[in-house]
């Protein structure tokens, strides 16, 4: 699985702290996620979408 | 409800349990348990008998259901031990979310099979009463590996 985490955030001009705060994350974690070693769940997934305006599919893609 | 610990005794369990496990060893090596804090207990349950070995005779336990005399400093380290160790170990972090979640899990899960594998390991290595040592290590085992596997997962989490 793939994301464009990343892209996304810097889209919004956001850094990893604003990210993760908005979350209630810690940055690693986000760090964690944008290099795809850690899989955020579906709920997390969800967040993201809403914070970013876009769908779940937008985010992630199977490889 | 994720039944942990709140971060703020983090520190302070987790001073309590790395000082208190060497005195414990201590104590369990040099046999002075039942020199030092003798006082009289109740004792609920206990089995009296004779082990006889090649080389020993040993008499293990004492009549239940009865006020005995004991050394009382074991009992106090291993309560001590055990929950300071818990604590420290469940305790949450500054910001806890699902990924420290997954590593805890991860940890414990593996921290379990490090201890039951030593544990088959020592059921065919150590005989006799020797093995009331390994019984013993293992009281806190799991709780030390997993201690030990989850700080260093969380190290390499937060510099990463």
């Amino acid at each position: 699985m793939k994301n464009n985490i990343r892209l996304y955030r810097v889209k919004l001009n956001l850094t990893q702290d604003d990210l993760s705060n908005r979350l209630g994350v810690s940055r690693q974690t986000i760090n964690s996620i944008e290099n795809n070693k850690y899989y955020p769940s579906l709920e997390l997934g969800l967040k993201l979408a809403r914070i970013f305006d876009c769908k779940v599919d937008d985010l992630f893609s199977l490889d | 409800m994720n039944y942990l610990f709140n971060h703020k005794l983090k520190r302070i369990s987790g001073w309590i349990f790395y000082v208190s496990l060497p005195v414990g060893l201590y104590f369990l090596l040099t046999d002075k348990f039942d020199e030092l804090l003798t006082i009289r207990v109740f004792s609920l349950f206990s089995y009296e008998t004779i082990i006889t070995t090649e080389h020993t005779e040993n008499l293990i336990g004492s009549s239940g259901f009865r006020w005995i005399e004991n050394g009382f400093l074991d009992e106090i380290l291993t309560f001590v031990i055990i929950v300071s160790g818990l604590i420290n170990s469940f305790c949450k972090e500054e910001v806890e979310d699902e990924l420290i979640a997954k590593m805890r899990m991860e940890s414990l899960v593996l921290s379990l099979y490090i201890n039951y594998g030593l544990l088959l390991l020592a059921n065919f290595l150590v005989y006799e009463l020797s093995y009331f040592y390994v019984m013993v290590f293992h009281l806190f085992a799991i709780l030390l590996f997993f201690n030990l596997i989850f700080k260093y997962r969380l190290h390499k989490h937060y510099n990463s």
